[in-house]
């Protein structure tokens, strides 16, 4: 395990979103899908994952279904919706936008000012 | 926000399916990641226990995800909810009563409402029905205050009045409908053609009908209402055209009315055309309204009452130009007068209805500071536990939640007893005769008054919130917390709120005892007052012989004469006679006359008066007393003499100084030749045509009936026996005279005294309940807060009686306090009810302008009833043994 980062406040929803766009998951897997695609950077208490996913549920941004895991157990699994989708654009786009702003600001050096 | 509702209302609807599913999936997470860690390596007891710790409190979790679907302020609701609800049960005394006080409350206010909501506020059944008008004549100065409208008037304003969309004129009347052996009196209207189109009603079959049909030769076609029609014609879809039998001739169907119409309170089931000859419509005919036509019109959009009232004066200015009549008309203060139909229809209730409803929302006002009282004291009661709460960290929106859950809970169970105590109440209302109001039968307990109900008791339940908040949020923490040993003084700040609680209802009570005393009084004197005749043993019934039958008066003199010869054979009848209108049949036409050598003075017009004919022994069967000459009898009528009799009123008027006897008069508005005068032979007492409670001595003339005929007459029958017991014998009598002739409106003279009395019998009945149920209140009130006082002060009395305070000197301390708040109470209702009487006036009946007896008796009755609450309390503070309560603690 490499060097983990605290979550900005915020992000955790974007991250949610993201997960859950690649394909349906259960909590569980939308934890570890998380973990996997940011390369074990990033640490998600497990406790505030699932109020996260029922807040995102009740703004209809994801839906909810009951379906069968892997190893055959009912699970409760996580799709997009259309407005979940187009949350995600626009977060990410304006996660972008920060992200450059911010990196352009950092790599400034005394000469540019 | 939309979203979120759906969300909400998804998980509310399945809430135990929402914390099962919620469960399982965080026992999921938790068993797939043990699961994963013992993979990894790790033994299954620790892997368990990692699982544990690094998902973190289960129940906060749970509490979080809740709250993320945003049912928290449900959870807390339904808490609350719960908690109102135990502690509500646990106090079963102060919870009946409550909810006794508001049913009752919460009732009479529904039940006036319903009254008040079907006849003043829901609009005519008609579209755009506040776009209807009335208008009619009025000539002040003649004292004729309404006279309908001609069908000149009709003829002439239809289609000339630019404000109006449509003139329509009617009359209602009876007609007997079927053939000989099976007839059936109906009540029926006569419409002008343009009736349906004014109104705004389409027929559901067939046509309306045209001016063709508005001659006496054509008008013999009918359009029925729905109920007529599935009666009568087991509602036949081909009924266009087919026949039916209307006071012996023919009549062809044109048209059926759909099932809602219904015009005013009209009870006609059949309608005709108005149909009228030429002499009838001519300018001569234009003052004959009589107050059996009416007219009514439709405002174009855009058009106002003001712009067709002016266009009317504008009209009648211009016809009387080469008006002959004019001066005489100007004289008598002439005018047209357009009104709105709705509220001119209900004009004459609606002073009575809406001191109803005002009578009954002070019922609910001293039923909600009755309740307020109990609350505070039980909040008092709960001080120190909701201090420790607030010390403990609730804040004022939860306390305030509370109290609006808590009285909210109260008032809605309250409100639905209050809901079913409606239903009987209109029930009951119904025995005092609301049916025969105007719009009357249109009262109905409907979803619309349900609505009004729920509404009512959430308003309610948040004012009564409103002290209860206040007290509990009051700075008293640290008070009722220090207070610990002492059992919780009240604070003189909640003290003075209940006395002043209990001096408003004191005070309201007498303004409602006092109005109910004050219609009492007045039905009272107008019960007292002599309608002209002996009105008891006499026998009514209404005989309408149509024309077509008996076409001139011979016929029907000799009708008269054989009803009256065979009606006398009757056992029991002492005297019979005829009359074309009964006094208070509600029929208070007034006709002009003009009295030989009398002269007019300026300011004078000529008068409308009263005018009867008579036939048969109409004056002894009655019981009008003879003041001077003699009555007419059958002979008169028989020679049809030139003679007539008039009423006290009549002679006073015209003749004050010298006898009536042998003076002349014209049954006409102004004086001709002498061989159409009447010469007056007798003076009777005189008679209230119009009701008990009227005072203008209008002045009545009785008229050979042969020289005044009419298709109506009534029979009169003085009896030895009581009169309702001689109606069939009556009815089949006239059946073996005539069988297409029915009776109708059998009744006594003092059924209809007593009929005619609804309007003040009523409102003083309905008061009278209020009133008693006040007193009911007054005393719970009153009861509750002294026997609270006594609890409280327990110690304190314990105390003083050790110290040597005698038993009478404790009962007398409470007594004085009751009597303090009594007497304020008296004095502010005093004041109150004084403001009261004097807006009541137009509803009352020789009334005095202060009437300090009433006024004297409600107070008394209310210090008698609040007296007799505080004995019990007062006494029981007496009798505390002072060891006893200084022991407890």
């Amino acid at each position: 395990m490499g060097k983990t980062a605290e979550l900005l406040p915020g992000t955790l929803d974007l991250l949610i979103l993201k997960a859950v766009s690649l394909r349906p998951l259960h909590g569980y897997g939308v934890l570890q899908r998380i973990q996997q695609i940011s390369g074990d950077a990033l640490e998600i208490p497990q406790g505030s994952l699932y109020p996260a996913l029922y807040r995102l549920e009740h703004q209809e941004l994801i839906a909810a279904d009951w379906g069968v895991s892997e190893n055959n157990r009912r699970a409760k699994y996580y799709t997009l919706t259309a407005d979940g989708r187009r949350r995600l654009r626009e977060e990410t786009a304006g996660w972008n936008r920060l992200a450059s702003a911010m990196a352009a600001a950092l790599k400034t050096t005394p000469e540019e000012v | 926000m939309l979203k979120h509702f759906r969300s909400l209302f998804r998980v509310l609807k399945s809430r135990r399916a929402f914390e099962q599913g919620m469960s399982e999936e965080l026992r999921f997470h938790i068993e797939q990641y043990t699961d994963d860690l013992v993979h990894s390596g790790v033994p299954p007891q620790e892997a368990a226990r990692r699982a544990r710790i690094e998902f973190g409190s289960f129940n906060s979790v749970q509490e979080e995800c809740r709250e993320a679907r945003g049912l928290n302020p449900f959870d807390e609701l339904l808490r609350q909810l719960r908690h109102a609800a135990r502690l509500l049960w646990k106090t079963p005394k102060f919870t009946a009563t409550a909810l006794v006080t508001l049913a009752v409350c919460l009732g009479a206010n529904l039940t006036i409402f319903a009254v008040v909501d079907s006849i003043l506020l829901r609009p005519l059944p008609f579209p755009e029905a506040g776009r209807l008008v009335t208008i009619f004549n009025t000539y002040p100065k003649a004292g004729v205050d309404r006279d309908g409208s001609s069908i000149a008037n009709y003829y002439e304003r239809r289609g000339r009045i630019p404000a109006f969309a449509g003139v329509a004129i009617y009359r209602y009347g009876t007609a007997v409908l079927g053939e000989a052996g099976s007839t059936e009196r109906e009540q029926i209207a006569r419409v002008s053609p343009d009736f349906f189109s004014t109104l705004g009603a389409s027929l559901a079959m067939g046509r309306s009908f045209t001016d063709e049909e508005t001659t006496p030769q054509t008008d013999k076609v009918v359009i029925l209402t729905d109920a007529y029609w599935r009666q009568h014609f087991h509602a036949d879809p081909h009924v266009i055209g087919r026949q039916l039998r209307v006071d012996g001739l023919w009549n062809t169907v044109a048209g059926v009315l759909p099932p809602g119409f219904r015009f005013l309170s009209s009870e006609a089931r059949l309608y005709f055309p108005f149909s009228s000859s030429p002499e009838e419509r001519s300018p001569l005919q234009r003052h004959s309204g009589g107050n059996s036509k009416h007219m009514i019109a439709r405002l174009k959009p855009g058009s106002t009452l003001a712009q067709a009232q002016a266009q009317i004066d504008a009209q009648n200015a211009t016809l009387e130009v080469d008006d002959p009549q004019a001066k005489m008309m100007a004289d008598a203060g002439f005018r047209s007068v357009v009104a709105p139909l709705h509220a001119d229809h209900v004009a004459s209730i609606r002073p009575a209805l809406l001191w109803m409803q005002a009578g009954a929302f002070a019922l609910l006002l001293i039923g909600a500071v009755n309740l307020t009282n109990l609350l505070l004291i039980r909040a008092s009661g709960r001080a120190k536990e909701i201090a420790v709460r607030q010390a403990l960290g609730a804040n004022w929106m939860h306390v305030v939640s509370e109290a609006i859950v808590e009285t909210t809970l109260l008032t809605l169970a309250g409100g639905l007893l209050g809901l079913a105590a409606g239903a009987g109440g209109i029930r009951l209302l119904s025995a005092f005769g609301t049916d025969r109001l105007p719009l009357g039968s249109h009262i109905s307990f409907d979803a619309r008054l349900a609505g009004v109900a729920v509404l009512g008791a959430v308003v309610l339940g948040l004012v009564l919130a409103v002290p209860i908040a206040w007290f509990n949020l009051r700075g008293h923490l640290a008070n009722a917390i220090q207070s610990e040993t002492r059992g919780g003084m009240p604070g003189r700040a909640a003290q003075s709120v209940r006395h002043g609680f209990i001096v408003a209802q004191i005070a309201l009570a007498l303004v409602l005892l006092a109005g109910a005393g004050l219609l009492g009084l007045s039905l009272e004197r107008a019960m007292a007052i002599s309608p002209g005749f002996r009105a008891d043993h006499v026998l009514t019934g209404q005989i309408s012989a149509p024309w077509s039958k008996y076409p001139d008066w011979p016929a029907r003199l000799a009708f008269n004469a054989r009803l009256l010869k065979e009606v006398s054979r009757l056992p029991g009848v002492s005297a019979a006679g005829v009359v074309n209108n009964v006094p208070l049949s509600g029929n208070n036409g007034k006709s002009a006359a003009t009295v030989k050598g009398h002269v007019l003075l300026p300011s004078e017009s000529p008068r409308g008066h009263y005018a009867y004919g008579v036939d048969g022994d109409y004056f002894t069967a009655m019981g009008f007393s003879l003041r001077e000459g003699r009555f007419l009898t059958a002979e008169d009528s028989r020679r049809s003499s030139r003679v007539c009799v008039v009423d006290e009123d009549f002679a006073r008027y015209y003749w004050p100084q010298a006898s009536a006897l042998g003076q002349r008069l014209f049954a006409s508005s102004d004086v001709t030749t002498d061989a159409d005068s009447f010469t007056v032979v007798g003076v009777v007492s005189a008679v209230k045509q119009a009701g008990l409670t009227d005072q203008t001595a209008q002045g009545a003339i009785y008229y050979p009936y042969a020289l005044r005929t009419d298709d109506k007459l009534f029979l009169v029958l003085r009896t030895s026996g009581q009169p309702d017991s001689l109606a069939p014998a009556l009815e089949k009598l006239v059946r073996q005279i005539d069988p297409e002739l029915p009776v109708n409106d059998l009744r006594s003279m003092d059924t209809r005294i007593a009929d005619s009395l609804v309007a003040q019998r009523s409102p003083a009945l309905l008061a009278g309940i209020f009133s008693v149920i006040a007193l009911l209140l007054i005393a719970v009130g009153t009861y509750g807060v002294l026997s609270y006082a006594v609890a409280q002060r327990r110690r304190e009395i314990g105390v003083r009686m050790a110290l040597g305070a005698r038993p009478e000197q404790i009962r007398g301390q409470f007594l004085a306090l009751a009597i303090r708040l009594l007497v304020v109470g008296e004095i502010l209702g005093s004041v109150g009810a004084w403001v009261t009487a004097r807006a009541m006036r137009t509803l009352l009946f020789e009334v005095p302008p202060l009437p300090v007896a009433t006024f004297a008796a409600a107070a008394g009755v209310i210090a008698l009833v609040s007296l007799a609450a505080c004995v019990l309390p007062s006494h029981r503070a007496a009798r505390i043994s002072p060891m006893e309560a200084l022991a407890e603690q």
